[in-house]
């Protein structure tokens, strides 16, 4: 008896430690990733000849060079695609959309074309002032869709990658690349106003369609928050930061790299499940491992309570074991 | 000896007995809210330039005046009567539209008006979650303090979706209704609809002459209806599709996703649609963002009416709206809103008229009315209940139902104006002072009359009621001016519809009605309480003396039985 009793216990521990393992698991790769982000703030010296993060990719670009602006209004025009513009439209000319088309500037580096493809706060050659010269001059192509939120679950859109490391003082030149059929955006805030209207440096265009605006960082360590503001586009996965030399704080919920402040809860649903059709009496015999975990799933109840009561058992053993001792003693004593 | 104890314990419940009969003789007092610690809100928005009020002709489009204190942007009308294709670079960046939101063009018939119309939606989320803080994006109150999730078909737009970077109240095209859409009967229309939402959609134009499929268009591999099942498929998040019509009938109809309908409906995704009579240069207001007065009415409305107005009468139930506030993974979202969700349990918390509850209706969404005119309402009701709207002061007449005139001669000149979920109706408002049409001027309340819908949540006064307020009775701002001359800013604070403020506090000073105070001493439920305390304490001390002093107690007991039988044997020797 004393025996099953024995086998039991060593069950349960075993059990409870296996999900205590699993919770250690959870927390160590949380771990791993902080760890991964200290790992890149102090190889940030050498990361400035390394660019893994940058895509450095020339022949991607579809604007025209002539057009400093970065706007390509003839040839990569949506509504020109076959079957695009409908029915009613085949014989329909876009020259009077073009003739308007020109695009305006509004002074402050905005410029906005016909089809709401927009940039602002461009600066090509006005220096923050800390900075004395530039430091270099770096091309980015950002490209932002739905495609790129698949690596992430529990997100909807999303950027190409969630982060950039500049050298303080650098020329970039970002190529913001569309690939969705609705509007994103490439919005940065917090740099220096004298220089950016608002503070912001901002890409916008529908797509599929590329946009290209050029701008100057500041050269003190900072971390900037890149973002769509379209609703629900950044707290659905659309956010990534620019980190300009070692950078500064982290900014929260970016897809693969910081956590969210609010979490979701998650739990198990009862969905239905092939190996529930098959049955045990099926062809397929499950693994004898299989079998084990669904017999402790079954019938140990296994939860934090329980492993809060392990903890409080393993502490509280010597204890017990101290009071027998004394018992013993007392007992030998009086003897 | 046991005499005295006997005192004790009667002495005792003697000041317990007395100390309660005094706390039933003196009741709490009134308590008072005082106003200085409640926050009013400016009953009229303040960021709203006075002068968009005005008449005016912006890009030589005319514009009517509109009294209330939240006109439409006469910038946004003039873009979407010419197109923001016709207009200056400086109009458009007076509206936040995209330049390709209304493109006009061709005029096909040689009638003096462009006869294409590419109207752009996109579908916006309200009062959305955000996994960074607590609180929502963005940000549009229906009442103070009421923020229900919702969302919208909203016309492009161009920048931020919040009013600037540090305020996270949604920008001003960003907002509950779906916009109303103005066409001309034989216009070809294009609703192009950009799925920039995280979830899918599609449009069902509802009423409107539209072909079941187009077999030009992308092979034929999509229909034109609207529904997932039969039509086409679902529009899923970053891709676009384009809706095309070319009605050959006018009438007020109705546009909505047809994608997981119950909810999606119910969440927002609906609107009015308006397909006028064509006449020669009739340049129509392509959109009513937020509904309420046509500042350019069309060339027909204009032969019979002096004024148009939109009504849309929308409902939501709490639960469903508080889903998109509690996850932000979409997946969970999904999972409640579509599984979890039971709308056959639900019942509707917010009524709203043109995206509104009182008193932000009356901002809005009043109709201001002058003796002696004819004013065509279109109403629309895209609720899941019948409302039943009333109009103090006039009966108006039913020129059309759900889209389709009437026979003239068998008018319904009412005042109660049922709507079926989905329903539509157009009114004849004559405000001839005649007892009938009208008893005159006045600020007459109009409302839904299931009591329910002039409330917020359960809270009255609140829900779609708004006013027929004649010109007369309005005070400078455009606020309604009350016969007894007090106002309205008590609606105007968050803690009335938290339901913290008493309702008739400020009429009446002796505080008859007003919210008790605590009552002091015991109330019986502690007082219960107590003695049950006290008596398992004694009870428990009795019980310890009695194991404890075992022996003496017998001895006791001996003694006490020796000492009566010793009265016995008295009595009997006696």
């Amino acid at each position: 008896m004393v025996k099953y009793l024995f086998i039991a216990l060593i069950g349960l521990t075993v059990s409870s430690t296996t999900a205590f393992a699993q919770n250690t698991a959870d927390h160590s790769g949380h771990d791993k990733d902080h760890g991964e982000h200290s790992g890149h703030d102090h190889s940030s010296d050498d990361h400035s000849h390394d660019h893994s993060g940058h895509d450095m990719d020339h022949s991607e670009h579809d604007h025209d060079n002539d057009d400093h602006g970065g706007m390509d209004h003839g040839h990569d025009h949506p509504m020109d695609l076959p079957g695009e513009h409908g029915m009613l439209h085949h014989d329909h000319d876009h020259t009077d959309h073009h003739a308007h088309g020109e695009h305006h500037h509004h002074g402050d580096g905005h410029i906005m074309d016909h089809e709401g493809t927009h940039i602002m706060g461009q600066n090509f050659d006005k220096l923050p002032s800390s900075c004395s010269s530039i430091s270099e001059d770096i091309e980015i192509t950002v490209r932002a869709g739905r495609k790129y939120a698949k690596k992430f679950p529990g997100t909807a859109f999303a950027f190409d990658q969630q982060e950039w490391r500049v050298k303080p003082c650098s020329r970039i030149t970002w190529n913001f690349v569309n690939e969705d059929k609705v509007r994103h955006q490439f919005m940065m805030h917090g740099l220096p106003r004298y220089l950016y209207p608002l503070g912001m440096f901002h890409l916008e265009n529908t797509g599929p369609r590329t946009v290209t605006g050029t701008m100057i960082v500041p050269a003190a360590d900072e971390t900037y928050l890149v973002h769509c503001d379209i609703a629900q586009h950044m707290e659905k996965g659309m956010k990534a930061q620019l980190v300009v030399g070692k950078g500064g704080e982290n900014l929260p919920s970016i897809p693969g790299l910081t956590p969210y402040v609010l979490n979701d809860i998650y739990e198990a649903e009862d969905l239905p499940k092939v190996s529930d059709k098959t049955g045990t009496g099926g062809k397929n015999v499950k693994p004898i491992t299989q079998q084990i975990t669904d017999f402790f799933n079954d019938n140990v109840p296994v939860s934090s309570l329980a492993l809060i009561g392990l903890l409080f058992g393993f502490i509280c053993a010597p204890l017990f074991a101290r009071m027998v001792a004394l018992r013993k003693k007392e007992a030998s004593n009086t003897r | 000896m046991p005499i005295r104890y006997f005192m004790a314990i009667l002495a005792f419940c003697g000041i317990f007995t007395t100390t309660n009969a005094q706390a039933s003789l003196k009741l709490p007092a009134t308590i008072k809210v005082d106003p200085a610690a409640l926050e009013f809100e400016p009953m009229c928005d303040p960021k709203i330039p006075a002068s968009w009020r005005k008449a005016q002709v912006i890009e030589g489009v005319q514009i009517e005046a509109s009294e209330q204190c939240s006109p439409d942007n006469p910038y946004l009308i003039a873009a979407v009567v010419k197109g923001t294709n016709n207009i200056s670079m400086n109009t458009l960046m007076e509206t936040g539209l995209s330049p390709d939101a209304v493109i006009k063009t061709d005029d096909i018939d040689g009638d003096g008006d462009p006869d294409r119309i590419t109207i752009k939606l996109e579908v916006i989320e309200l009062n959305g979650r955000t996994p960074d803080f607590e609180g929502l994006v963005p940000q549009f109150e229906i009442a103070p303090g009421i923020t229900p999730g919702a969302w919208v078909f909203a016309p492009k737009t161009s920048g931020m979706s919040t009013e600037n970077f540090e305020s996270l109240r949604a920008n001003y095209l960003l907002r509950l209704p779906s916009p109303v859409i103005r066409v001309e009967v034989g216009d070809i229309v294009q609703i192009v609809v950009e799925n920039t939402h995280y979830f899918p959609h599609t449009i069902h134009l509802h009423g409107v002459d539209h072909p079941f499929s187009h077999h030009e268009y992308n092979g034929g591999k999509y229909g034109n209806d609207g529904v997932p099942q039969f039509s086409e498929l679902d529009l899923m998040p970053g891709q676009r599709r384009v809706y095309e019509f070319q009605a050959r009938q006018p009438g007020t109809m109705f546009y909505h996703c047809h994608v997981q309908t119950h909810t999606h409906l119910a969440m927002g995704l609906a609107g009015m649609i308006i397909i006028e009579e064509n006449r020669p240069n009739n340049w129509l207001q392509t959109l009513n963002v937020g509904g309420g007065k046509v500042r350019h009415p069309s060339v027909a409305v204009k032969e019979h009416y002096d004024q148009e107005y939109d009504l849309h009468y929308h409902a939501m139930d709490k639960e469903l709206t508080q889903i998109i506030q509690k996850y932000n993974d979409p997946r969970l979202i999904a999972r409640e809103m579509n599984r979890r969700y039971d709308m056959t349990d639900s019942t509707e918390d917010y009524f709203t008229l043109n995206g509104l509850s009182f008193p932000y209706t009356l901002r809005e969404s009043m109709i201001i009315a002058e003796p002696d005119q004819k004013i065509k309402l279109r109403m629309l009701n895209s609720g899941g209940e019948l409302v039943a709207i009333h109009t103090h002061g006039h009966h108006a007449t039913i020129t059309h139902y759900d889209g389709t005139e009437h026979n003239p001669m068998a008018w319904i000149t009412r005042d109660v104006f049922d709507m079926a979920p989905a329903q539509r109706l157009d009114l004849l408002l004559d405000t001839t002072n005649d007892g009938l049409h009208s008893y005159g001027e006045g600020a007459w309340l109009f409302h839904d009359h299931r009591e329910k819908g002039i409330t917020t949540d359960g809270m009255s006064e609140g829900g779609s009621m708004s006013m027929i307020a004649y010109k007369s009775y309005l005070d400078e701002v455009g606020m309604p001016i009350a016969a007894h001359g007090t106002d309205l800013s008590i609606y105007f604070t968050k803690e009335y519809y938290q339901r913290k403020l008493p309702i008739w506090q400020h009429m009446d000073e002796a505080g008859f009605l007003g919210p008790p105070g605590v009552r002091s001493g015991f109330n019986p439920e502690t007082k219960a309480t107590m003695i049950n305390l006290l008596g398992g304490f004694i009870a428990g001390i009795l019980i310890y003396l009695l194991i404890t002093r075992r022996q003496n107690a017998s001895a006791a007991m001996a003694s006490i039985a020796a000492k009566i039988k010793g009265l016995k044997g008295g009595k009997a020797n006696g």
